[in-house]
């Protein structure tokens, strides 16, 4: 990096660039912002990419070019891991900008700062100290300016929030595709979440009917060894019904296993959802409550399948199971008196016998 | 304080009650002046209760042969006495543990499981006198007809008696030692008076339970020869369901630390009370290494002497497979040597059943016929659920057992298909499109139906291999891994994770809890907040894609049942409540310890119930038992009195399996991982 000392002269030519009136040679600050320029919009550039595009000669000079910029409010200071850097804003915006009061660009910074989040119109006076009057008047004319939109908290539905116009609203005031006027659409969602566990059922899970080998039949068809189907059946220990019209629904055979992403796809091709589309994000915030439901289960990081239970047991546990492990007085009954083992009309219940009176 | 020395006045309650079930009113009385005072001399004992000092040895004596209370040695000036928690609880298992033997070891191998249980500790040559007693009985009246009542109880008593000699010499305290020779009436006499029925509490319910089987039983299950005892015994021990009993494990676990520290001090730290950080590591490490050694102890096999068969061991060690114990039979005099069952192991056992029955629900029969061939094969080599005194990690950082586990935790598909019986459908509970990639033969038709059905029985061992290996991987792939993939060998090769499951296992249980209480909501809250850590009301919203307004019952009622904790924290000055922030957790571990301290309360209402209804019927009970009835009762009993006797019957049967589904469930929730750390 240079390092010789900056010239003044520089300093005063960039002043002089300072000035609307058009000047023929094209000021530093200037030339860094078309540099800056070309890179995609968004981009966020650090000290190092700046000095990079060699506009300035040395670290003194960057910096009175940056100051400028943000002065001209052509670049937003923001910092990344406690260290600086800088993003662009159109011409046009650090225009209006220019041309803001000082009450309006000090709103205008708090809502920035807070970007897709919003904020409500009464933590910005809290937070600014301007009077009621001159916050609605100012709101006001940053909106009509095209700098700022309110939207309606989802999660507050009273509440207005505020942030800068281009931006997209967060989930949590806007919602996402599950949400509506404010809250999770639980019908949607419910029928959602049925389409997708049918659809995770076809992907990982395979029905096989009874008699899907059925090999002790095509013994007997073929007469020949018909003393082993004698032996056979048995002795088996165990066997599992070989009727046709029962079925069981099993994990099949090295599925191509659902993910969030693919999900996502596959809902959105079908446009089962009109006119919203599911992001990933979205999809994955539903497929894991469905596993929180224990509808689906998740195999190795981010595959899903259906949760399957070999057996339809209502068995829970011994304890809850009897009497005491869901009686509504466990904590009162004792040893003895009036709420025990002896009087427990529950017990008599369960057992059909008869509990001593009290 | 030790972690299975922590108890509770529920488990005290729950203990005593069983202590009295099983050995009677003197031996109870004793023991809940231990349970409800704790650490006691003999003198404070007797301060304590209004028993005799005679009465007190008795009883006394009772409860440390069948090790229900450490004694803190002679060596001391006084010997202090003390409750040994988990012998106590284990009480309760008696027919498990006898159904346990017998899936795995056969009804001879039970058999002497059972008659272990009754006696004790018991010395061999006493463990044999009981099955092969020598020329002249005096006490043979227990050959009668009372099946599981008066008869066992006798059967245990004159197992005290017999083992007299032995038990002095082993861990009775010198002070007790005068209350040896009339061991015997104390069994016989009025300890034991009350309640035929005891140990038919024990036998009950479960398939065949503890004294059910007379020692000199008749018939095919007979063991014939003393050799064949022996060979049981060794059997038994070499597989660590049963252990050599020595002084040490009559002390209480504190007794134990004290000893070890001192002995750490004495000869790491050249006698120097630790100070820094490093001495105060060296004498930890010193601590657990003794613990680890005293232990292992316990678990040695020792060397028997046989009176024939020459190649008795050889057999075993074929049998045995590379257990590497090898056919030596170098003479000792083992009939000295003292043997109890082993608790650790059974809790083993247990998790095998209940792992098993898990992977049947959720992956079916066959699957779970898989995994317990599997479980077993590794049993064998798993002394223990979870290891109280681990290997400290090195200073160095270095991991314990970085590079690969040891052999004996491996089993290959191969070990299993080479194992698993010929009559199992073992393409049960598969995809028929993995079945025809390993067979080879037809097509999968759309209905999905073979075009070529094919005999499971027929495979050849590599095909049947490749088929259980499909099973595996069905049992690995399980969310809750059972099995964990290892290597190649064997077709492929597995290790299993307990740890990982266990605590799996408990969360289970939490939430069938739950579910059972509350239904799929409490149970998704759970799962989101085990999920997600402390999260406040709208977290939790956004997790579980619901209304505010729908959680907060939910919340509230989970907190109540303490299941969920929940915590302010204010975040203005004057702590109003409508500006903190409300969090919402879950702890799994105190979760787990809560539903463990209900559940012992829930045996203790079914003992308690049992006890009522065994009152109200107890007169036609008694009339049952009269000599003169028993084998006449149709013409002495009433149709009535009949009817009740056997709606008693059905009422107690049904309380027994619930206590010991409890039982289970105690099991899961403290026997198969030590405490968890909590969030
Ligand atoms: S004994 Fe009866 S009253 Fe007492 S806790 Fe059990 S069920 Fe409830």
């Amino acid at each position: 990096m240079a390092s010789a000392v900056a010239p003044p002269p520089v300093l005063k030519q960039e002043e002089a660039a300072v000035e609307p009136s058009a000047n023929d040679a094209i000021s530093p600050a200037d030339a860094l912002y078309d540099k800056c320029a070309e890179r995609p919009q968004g981009h966020t550039f650090f000290q190092r990419d700046l000095s990079n595009m060699q506009v300035a000669e040395t670290m003194a000079e960057l910096t009175m070019i940056l100051q400028e910029l943000c002065d001209r409010h052509l670049l937003k200071l923001m910092t990344f891991e406690g260290d600086p850097c800088w993003k662009l804003r159109s011409r046009a915006d650090a225009e209006k900008l220019r041309r803001l009061t000082p009450d309006e660009r000090l709103l205008y910074h708090h809502i920035d700062q807070v970007q897709a989040e919003g904020i409500w119109s009464k933590a910005l006076r809290a937070r600014t100290n301007v009077t009621q009057q001159t916050l609605t008047k100012c709101l006001k004319s940053l909106e009509s300016k095209d700098l700022v939109q309110s939207v309606m908290s989802v999660k507050f539905p009273n509440r207005k929030m505020y942030l800068l116009k281009h931006l997209k609203p967060s989930e949590d005031i806007a919602g996402g595709p599950w949400q509506s006027e404010g809250d999770f659409d639980v019908a949607l969602i419910n029928t959602i979440s049925g389409i997708i566990a049918q659809h995770v059922e076809n992907e990982t899970c395979i029905r096989v009917p009874g008699n899907w080998n059925d090999y002790e039949l095509a013994v007997m068809h073929k007469k020949e060894e018909v003393r082993d189907i004698e032996e056979a059946p048995a002795v088996k220990p165990y066997r599992p019904s070989r009727d046709p019209n029962t079925s069981r629904l099993l994990h099949k055979h090295n599925p191509q296993y659902p993910t969030a992403a693919s999900v996502a796809d596959w809902l959105n091709s079908k446009e089962i959802l009109k006119g919203k589309f599911v992001r990933e994000d979205d999809m994955e915030q539903l497929l894991e409550m469905m596993v929180l439901d224990d509808r689906l289960e998740k195999i190795s990081g981010t595959n899903y399948r259906t949760v399957l239970r070999a057996a339809d047991t209502k068995a829970y546990n011994g304890f809850v199971d009897a009497p005491c492990g869901n009686c509504p007085v466990f904590d009162l009954c004792g040893n003895e008196g009036e709420i025990s083992a002896r009087t427990c009309v529950y017990f008599g219940q369960w057992l059909e016998t008869t509990s001593e009176e009290v | 304080m030790a972690y299975t020395q922590r108890e509770t006045p529920v488990l005290a309650e729950l203990c005593t009650f069983l202590v009295e079930d099983i050995y009677g009113e003197l031996a109870a009385r004793v023991y809940s002046i231990l349970a409800r005072y704790g650490r006691q001399t003999l003198a404070a004992v007797a301060r304590a209760s209004y028993l005799s000092g005679r009465q007190i040895k008795y009883g006394l004596v009772i409860l440390l042969q069948q090790h229900l209370v450490f004694h803190s040695g002679n060596d001391a000036p006084t010997t202090y006495y003390e409750i040994d928690w988990q012998n106590s609880y284990a009480i309760v298992r008696f027919g498990k543990v006898t159904k346990l033997v017998e899936d795995r070891f056969g009804r001879k191998a039970a058999n002497v499981m059972t008659n272990l249980l009754a006696l004790g500790h018991t010395r061999i040559a006493d463990l044999k006198e009981a099955y092969f007693p020598t020329a002249t009985e005096s006490d043979d009246d227990s050959d009668d007809g009372t099946a599981n009542g008066t008869g066992s109880k006798r059967k245990r008593a004159n197992g005290a008696q017999v083992n007299g000699a032995a038990t002095r010499k082993n861990g009775v305290p010198a002070e007790l030692s005068d209350a040896k020779p009339d061991s015997a009436v104390v069994a016989n006499g009025d300890g034991m008076t009350n309640g035929d029925h005891k140990p038919s509490k024990a036998n009950g319910v479960t398939h065949n339970a503890a004294p059910d089987h007379a020692v000199q039983e008749q018939g095919a299950d007979e063991i014939t020869s003393v050799d064949e005892l022996y060979d049981l015994i060794e059997l038994l021990i070499k597989r660590g369901w049963v252990r050599t009993v020595n002084e040490t494990q009559y002390m209480s676990p504190g007794d134990m630390h004290d000893m070890f520290q001192q002995e750490a001090i004495e000869q790491d730290n050249n006698g120097a009370t630790p100070t820094g950080t490093k001495d105060r590591d060296l004498v930890h490490r010193g601590i657990i290494d003794r613990k680890r050694a005293m232990r292992d102890e316990w678990l040695k096999v020792p060397r028997f002497a046989r009176t024939g068969r020459p190649n008795s061991s050889n057999k075993r060690v074929k049998m045995n497979g590379a257990n590497g114990w090898a056919a030596s039979s170098a003479p000792s005099s083992d009939d000295d040597l003292v043997i109890r069952v082993n608790p650790e192991k059974i809790a083993v056992a247990m998790r095998t059943e209940q792992l098993v029955h898990l992977v049947e629900q959720r992956l079916g029969y066959l699957t779970a016929r898989i995994y317990q061939t599997m479980l077993r094969m590794l049993e064998s080599n798993i002394p223990r659920c979870w290891d109280e005194w681990p290997e400290p990690s090195l200073p160095g950082g270095e991991p314990g057992a970085e590079n690969g586990i040891d052999p004996h935790f491996l089993v290959t598909a191969r070990d299993v298909a080479t194992k698993l019986s010929r009559e199992m459908d073992i393409f049960e509970g598969l995809d028929p499109n993995a079945v025809v990639q390993i067979t080879r033969k037809g097509h999968v038709h759309r209905t999905n139906i073979l075009s070529q059905p094919i005999d499971p029985s027929r495979l050849s061992l590599d095909e049947k291999t490749m088929v259980v290996d499909k099973h595996i991987q069905l049992l690995s792939e399980d969310p809750l891994h059972f099995v964990t993939w290892h290597s190649r060998a064997g077709f492929s090769q597995w290790h299993i994770e307990f740890e990982e499951i266990a605590k799996q296992m408990i969360q289970t249980e939490v939430e069938n809890t739950i579910s059972s209480r509350k239904g799929s909501l409490g149970v998704k809250l759970i799962r989101t907040l085990r999920k997600k850590g402390k999260l406040d009301e709208r977290a939790a919203c956004n997790t579980m894609m619901m209304s505010a307004n729908d959680i907060r019952g939910i919340v509230n009622d989970l907190t109540i049942q303490g299941f969920v904790q929940t915590q302010e924290i204010p975040k203005v000055d004057r702590r109003e409540a409508k500006h903190s922030l409300h969090l919402v957790w879950y702890d799994r571990q105190r979760a787990r310890e809560k539903l463990l301290h209900d559940t012992y309360k829930g045996m203790v209402r079914i003992l308690q119930r049992i006890a009522y209804e065994r009152g109200k019927v107890q007169p036609t009970l008694e009339k049952a038992e009269r000599s003169d009835v028993v084998g006449k009762e149709e013409q002495y009993l009433s149709k009535g009195e009949v009817d009740t006797l056997k709606k008693w019957k059905e009422v107690q049967e049904k309380l027994l399996l619930q206590l010991f589904r409890e039982d289970d469930l105690v099991a899961t929730l403290r026997d198969f991982h030590g405490p968890l750390i909590s969030v």
